[in-house]
C-alpha cells in the first residue's frame, strides 16, 4: 500500500432539487504515502469541502474514501470519530486548542480520549521537534499564534496517524510565523516520513509542497510538482482568468 | 443616551436574537409574576363584592365590624387605626328599638344568620331584605318548617336535617343557600340571645344610630360578606409580599442573565470599544439593548400576567381562601407596575454587568482565549460582606419572630438576602467547588475515559462560568427547600403539640355534648371552639374550651389550669411574652365579634401552635362566634375511633380538624415563585450550554467523541448541581433554624427525607436536562463548519 488516501469518483451535493450545489463533482487521486500534497483553488472551488471528505469529517454524496485501506463509506460517527482519533492529524487555520488544558494536556488530548496510555519519550520528541521545550505547562492563552500551532502540528503527530491534514494551517500567522511552521511540517514530511495534505490559498505556502493540486468548480483541474511560488501564482492567475 | 446608540441597540438585537432570548423569557415571566401578585393586591384593595341578600334593603344598620384604637403617631397627633373583626359583632335589640322611633322610618326588617350545615340560615323575619317571596307553599311557623330558596331542588314536603320544607322561595341568590326558619326558631339556633346581625331600614336612613354603623349602596356587600373583608385583609397582604418577592428574584435572575449574554458578547463589545466607542457609548448601548428587550419582554408578560392573576385567584376560591363573590379587580395599574419593574430591572442589570465589561481593556478581551480573571474586584467583597452581614442579622431577627404573618415574608427575605450574598461571591464557591469537586472528576476520569478530566480542567479554567449557573441553581434549591419545609416545620410542630396535647382523645366535630358525655365507655368530654381574640389591633389565634385534664394537655409551665372557668385566661409562652403578663395578671382582650373582656391569666402553656396562643373559657366565647357547633374532644381509652364514630350522635364524624387553606395558597402562590426559579435554571443552563457551541466543535474535531462530550457536559452540569445543593441547602438550613427558633420554639427544621430527596432530584433532572439538549443541538452541526463559522 503506497497511497495513504484514495479519493475514487467522490461528489458532495449540498442542498436538495434545484437549490442543490455540487461542491465535489467526481474526484479521483491518491496521496502517496511520505509526501507532502497542497491543494489549492479559487474560492468555492471545493478545497475545504475536498479535505473534510478526505478525512472523514464530511460524507461524499457519492463515491468511495479509503484511508490508509480503510473504507469509510458506511461508518459511524462514533466509528468516523475514532478512527480520526487514531490515523489522522489535524492542523487547523484557528489553531483550535482547548484553552482549558496546558501544552501537555493538549497534546496528548487524543491519546487520552482513546484511552491509550502516553508514552514519555514519544512525547517529549515531539515537543522538541515543534520547538515547544520549556512550554509544557503554559495554557494557550498564553501563547503567541505561531507556538499555539506548533502545540497543534504537535497534537496532530501524537497518535502517528496515516495523514496529518492542514486547513490554511498558516492562514492566521504573519509572514515569519508562518515560514517557521511551513518549514516544520515539510520536515514532518522528511524527517518522520509523515503524509501531509494542505488546503491553502497562499503561493507560497503551496511551493512547499512536493505537489500541487488545483481544483476549480469542484474538479482537479491540473497539477503540479516542484512547484515554487511564481509557477503556482501564474497558474492560480490563469484559474481565475479561465473560470 | 444619543440617538445612535438606540438605534445601534436596535440594530443589535434584531441581528443577535439568541443572545437575548435568555434575558427575554426571564423578564417576560418576572413581568407577568409581579403583575398576578399586583392584581391581587389591587383586588384586596379594591375589590368590591355585591350586596345580595341586603339588595332589596336601601340602607342597612349593623354593629362596628371593626376594632378601633388611636394609636399616637409621635408626632402628638392620634391615628384611629382599624381591624377586621374575625366574627361578625351583633346588633342589640334596644338599637332596633332607637331605628324604629326614628322619624322618617317606615319600616325596619331585622335579621339573624347562622351557618346551617352548608345553608346559611335565617329567619322568615328577614324575608323582606332581599326580597323573597314565596313560590310555593307558605312560610315556616313551627319550629321544625323550613323554606328553602329556589336552587335547593327540594320540593315542598321534603326533608332537611330533620326539618319539614314547607315552602320554596322564588328566587336564590349567587353566591349563598338559603334556608329560612321561623323567627323564633331561627333566634335560638343563632345563639344570640337579644341580638340581631342587621336591620333593614325602609325606605332609607341619614345617619346611624348611637353605636351602630349604617351601609348603603355598595357597603351592604361588606357587611353581608365579612369573610370577603377578612381575605381581602389577607390578599393586601399576601400579594404585596409576594409581588416584593418576585421582584427581587427577577432582579436577580435578569441580572444573572445579563451578566451571562455580556460574557459571551465579550469580543463584539470590546471590539466595538476597540474601534473607538468611548466606554460610556458601550454603556449605553447595553442599557439601551436592555430596555428595549425589558419593553419587549415586559409588555406581553404583563398581559399575561392578567391571566396569571385571574387564575391565581379562581385557584384561591377554589381553596376556599377567596370568597367567589370577591370579584378580581382588572385595571392598567398592576400591568403599568409590572412594566416599569421589569424595564427598571433589565436596565438596572444590564448596567451591572456592563460595569464589569467596561473595566477590561480592550486588547484583553478581544485576546483569542481570553483567560478568566481571577480576582474578585473590592466591589464584589464589599457587596458580599455587606450582604453575609445582612444575612446574618436577617437570621437574628427572624429567630426572635413568633408570628406567623411577620415570620414568613422575613424567612423569604432572609432566603434571598443569602442567596444574593452567594450570588455575588459566586466566583469564590465556584474555585472552593473546584477545589474540592476538581479532583473526584479527575479520578472519575481515570477510571472511566477522558471526559471527567475534561470536566475537571473546564472547571479549573473557567470557574466563572460555573459561577454563572451556580446562582439560578442555589437559588431554586435555597427557595424551594425554604417554602417547603417552613411549612412541613410549623405543621409537623402544631401536629405534634396538638397529638401530645390531646392525650389521645378522639375530636369529633359537630357532635352533640350532652349524649356524648352520657356514651358507655366515654371518660371525658371537652368543647372545643376555634375563634380568635385580639389584643389591642394584634390578632392571636385562640381556642375556647370546657377544661378537662384528661382530654386537654396544655403543657403548662407557669400558674396551674386549676379551676380555670369563668374570668379566666391562659396564654402561650409566645403571647404572654409578647404581652408582658405573667399568671395572676389582669388583661383586656376584644373577642371575635368585638366584645370586650378582661380577664385573668390563669396558666401560661407551651403547646401554643397546636392550640392556639389564647384558650378562653368555652361560656365566654359561646355567644361570640359565628359557627357555634364547634367540635368535641372525647377521652375514650377503652373505645377505637370506629366504635364511637358509630355511636356518636348528630353529624360527628371522627375527623380531624378542618385544614386551613392558607397553607395551601401560600403553596399555590410561592409555588409560582419556584416554577421561575425553575425557569431562570433551565434559562442560564441553556444560554451557558449553547454559548459552547465552539469549544465543544474544537473537542469533536480533536477526536473527542459525541458521548465523550456529552458525559463532560454531563459532569460538569453534576458538579454545578452538588455545589448549588449544598449552598442552596445550608442557606435554606440557617435560615429554617432561624424560622424554627422563633416560631416553634426548636432551631432543627422537619424535613422529610423524601421530599428533600425529590427537591435534589427534581434540580438535577432539570439541570441535565437543559444543559444536554443543547449540547445535543450544537453537536448537530458539521464540528468542522461550527469551528468555521465562529
Amino acid at each position: 500500500m503506497t497511497e495513504a488516501v484514495r479519493l475514487d469518483a467522490v461528489s458532495k451535493v449540498y442542498g436538495k432539487g434545484q437549490g442543490a450545489v455540487a461542491a465535489l463533482r467526481e474526484v479521483s487521486v491518491g496521496i502517496p504515502r511520505g509526501s507532502f500534497t497542497a491543494v489549492m483553488g479559487p474560492s468555492g472551488s471545493g478545497k475545504s469541502t475536498f479535505l473534510h471528505c478526505a478525512a472523514g469529517l464530511d460524507a461524499p454524496s457519492s463515491g468511495s474514501v479509503r484511508l490508509g485501506g480503510t473504507e469509510l463509506a458506511g461508518m459511524g460517527e462514533t466509528e468516523l470519530t475514532e478512527l480520526r482519533r487514531r490515523r489522522v492529524g489535524f492542523v487547523f487555520q484557528a489553531f483550535n486548542l482547548i484553552s482549558a488544558l496546558d501544552v501537555v494536556e493538549n497534546v496528548t488530548l487524543p491519546l487520552r480520549l482513546a484511552g491509550a496510555g502516553v508514552r514519555r519519550d514519544r512525547l517529549e520528541e515531539i515537543l522538541r521537534r515543534v520547538g515547544l521545550e520549556g512550554r509544557a505547562g503554559h495554557r494557550p492563552g498564553q501563547l503567541s499564534g505561531g507556538q499555539q500551532q506548533r502545540v497543534a502540528i504537535a497534537r496532530a503527530l501524537i497518535t502517528e496517524p496515516e495523514v496529518v491534514f492542514g486547513d490554511e494551517p498558516t492562514g492566521a500567522l504573519d509572514t515569519m510565523t508562518a515560514r517557521d511552521v511551513l518549514r516544520l511540517l515539510r520536515e514532518v514530511v522528511d524527517g518522520l516520513g509523515q503524509t501531509v495534505v494542505m488546503v491553502t490559498h497562499d503561493p507560497l505556502a503551496a511551493s512547499y509542497a512536493d505537489t500541487v493540486l488545483f481544483l476549480a468548480d469542484g474538479r482537479i483541474v491540473d497539477s503540479m510538482t516542484a512547484p515554487s511560488p511564481e509557477r503556482v501564482a501564474g497558474r492560480m492567475t490563469g484559474l481565475g482568468a479561465w473560470k | 443616551m444619543s440617538t445612535v446608540t438606540i438605534r445601534f441597540a436596535v440594530r443589535t438585537l434584531r441581528g443577535r436574537k439568541g443572545a437575548f432570548a435568555g434575558a427575554f423569557v426571564a423578564l417576560l415571566c418576572a413581568a407577568a409574576l409581579v403583575c398576578a401578585c399586583l392584581m391581587l393586591l389591587e383586588t384586596g384593595l379594591r375589590g368590591a363584592v355585591a350586596p345580595e341578600r341586603y339588595a332589596g334593603a336601601p340602607a342597612i344598620v349593623a354593629a362596628d365590624q371593626y376594632v378601633r384604637k388611636s394609636v399616637d403617631k409621635g408626632d402628638g397627633e392620634t391615628k384611629v387605626k382599624a381591624k377586621p373583626l374575625s366574627e361578625r359583632a351583633w346588633l342589640p335589640a334596644s338599637v332596633v328599638e332607637t331605628l324604629r322611633r326614628t322619624p322618617g322610618v317606615a319600616e325596619v326588617v331585622t335579621e339573624v344568620t347562622f351557618p346551617f350545615g352548608t345553608y346559611t340560615g335565617h329567619g322568615w323575619e328577614s324575608a323582606g331584605l332581599t326580597p323573597f317571596t314565596i313560590a310555593r307553599g307558605r312560610a315556616p311557623r313551627a319550629d321544625d318548617e323550613v323554606v328553602v330558596d329556589a336552587r335547593a331542588g327540594l320540593a315542598v314536603g321534603a326533608r332537611l336535617h330533620g326539618h319539614r320544607v314547607v315552602g320554596v322561595t322564588a328566587q336564590a341568590l349567587p353566591s349563598q343557600d338559603t334556608v329560612f326558619f321561623s323567627t323564633a326558631r331561627a333566634r335560638r339556633l343563632a345563639g344570640h340571645p337579644g341580638m340581631v346581625s342587621a336591620a333593614g331600614v325602609f325606605p332609607g336612613l341619614a345617619r346611624a344610630p348611637e353605636g351602630a354603623v349604617l351601609y348603603t349602596g355598595q357597603e351592604r356587600g361588606r357587611l353581608e360578606f365579612l369573610d370577603a373583608e377578612q381575605a381581602r385583609v389577607k390578599l393586601i397582604s399576601m400579594g404585596g409580599a409576594l409581588a416584593g418577592t418576585s421582584l427581587l428574584v427577577a432582579v436577580l435572575v435578569v441580572v444573572g442573565t445579563f451578566a451571562l449574554s455580556i460574557q459571551q458578547r465579550r469580543r463584539e463589545l470590546a471590539m466595538l470599544w476597540a474601534v473607538a466607542a468611548t466606554p460610556a457609548q458601550v454603556r449605553g448601548l447595553v442599557g439601551g439593548e436592555a430596555l428595549l428587550v425589558g419593553v419587549l419582554a415586559g409588555v406581553p408578560g404583563a398581559a399575561a400576567g392578567i391571566g396569571l392573576g385571574l387564575w391565581l385567584h379562581a385557584t384561591f376560591v377554589a381553596l376556599g381562601a377567596t370568597p367567589a363573590n370577591l370579584q378580581p379587580v382588572v385595571s392598567p395599574f398592576p400591568v403599568l407596575a409590572a412594566l416599569l419593574s421589569t424595564v427598571g430591572a433589565a436596565w438596572a442589570a444590564a448596567r451591572v454587568s456592563a460595569r464589569r465589561l467596561t473595566r477590561i481593556r480592550p486588547v484583553e478581551a478581544l485576546g483569542a482565549a481570553a483567560i478568566d480573571d481571577r480576582r474578585l474586584p473590592w466591589w464584589r467583597w464589599v457587596a458580599g460582606a455587606v450582604l453575609l452581614a445582612g444575612g446574618t442579622t436577617l437570621s437574628l431577627v427572624l429567630s426572635g419572630l413568633d408570628t406567623e404573618a411577620a415570620a414568613t415574608p422575613v424567612t423569604m427575605l432572609t432566603a434571598l438576602v443569602w442567596t444574593v450574598a452567594v450570588a455575588v461571591l459566586g466566583p469564590l464557591l465556584a474555585r472552593a467547588a473546584v477545589f474540592v469537586i476538581g479532583p473526584l472528576l479527575a479520578g472519575a476520569g481515570r477510571r472511566g475515559g477522558a471526559s471527567g478530566f475534561l470536566a475537571a480542567r473546564n472547571l479549573r479554567a473557567a470557574p466563572g462560568a460555573l459561577g454563572a449557573v451556580l446562582s439560578p441553581l442555589t437559588l431554586m434549591v435555597a427557595m424551594t427547600c425554604t417554602i417547603l419545609f417552613s411549612q412541613t416545620t410549623m405543621g409537623a410542630a402544631a401536629g405534634e403539640q396538638a397529638a401530645a396535647g390531646t392525650r389521645g382523645a378522639h375530636a369529633l366535630p359537630g357532635a352533640a355534648f350532652e349524649e356524648a358525655g352520657r356514651l358507655p365507655g366515654v371518660e371525658a368530654v371537652t368543647r372545643v371552639l376555634r375563634t380568635s381574640v385580639r389584643f389591642g389591633l394584634d390578632k392571636y389565634p385562640a381556642q375556647a374550651v370546657t377544661y378537662d385534664p384528661r382530654t386537654l394537655d396544655l403543657g403548662v409551665e407557669a400558674g396551674s389550669m386549676d379551676g380555670f372557668g369563668a374570668g379566666s385566661v391562659a396564654l402561650s409562652g409566645a403571647a404572654a411574652g409578647r404581652l408582658g403578663v405573667g399568671p395572676g395578671d389582669r388583661v383586656r382582650l376584644t373577642l371575635g365579634d368585638g366584645t370586650p373582656a378582661a380577664l385573668t391569666v390563669a396558666a401560661v402553656y407551651s403547646r401554643g401552635l397546636g392550640f392556639g396562643d389564647v384558650t378562653l373559657p368555652y361560656e365566654l366565647a359561646a355567644g361570640h362566634v359565628d359557627d357555634p357547633a364547634g367540635t368535641l374532644l372525647v377521652s375514650a381509652p377503652s373505645l377505637t375511633a370506629e366504635a364511637l364514630r358509630a355511636a356518636a350522635p348528630g353529624d360527628a364524624s371522627v375527623a380531624a380538624a378542618p385544614v386551613s387553606a392558607d397553607p395551601q395558597v401560600a403553596f399555590v402562590a410561592l409555588g409560582l415563585i419556584i416554577a421561575f426559579t425553575a425557569i431562570a435554571v433551565v434559562n442560564t443552563l441553556a444560554m451557558a450550554t449553547s454559548g459552547r457551541a465552539r469549544e465543544l466543535a474544537v473537542l469533536r474535531l480533536a477526536g473527542t467523541t459525541r458521548r465523550q462530550v456529552l458525559r463532560m457536559v454531563r459532569l460538569e452540569t453534576l458538579a454545578a448541581v452538588l455545589t448549588s445543593v449544598l449552598a442552596g441547602s445550608a442557606i435554606a438550613l440557617v435560615t429554617l433554624a432561624a424560622f424554627g427558633a422563633g416560631m416553634t420554639g426548636s432551631a432543627v427544621p422537619y424535613v422529610p427525607p423524601a421530599a428533600y430527596a425529590l427537591v435534589v432530584g427534581a434540580a438535577a433532572a432539570l439541570a441535565l436536562l437543559a444543559t444536554a439538549v443543547p449540547a445535543r443541538l450544537s453537536l448537530r452541526t458539521r464540528s468542522a463548519e461550527a469551528v468555521s463559522a465562529a
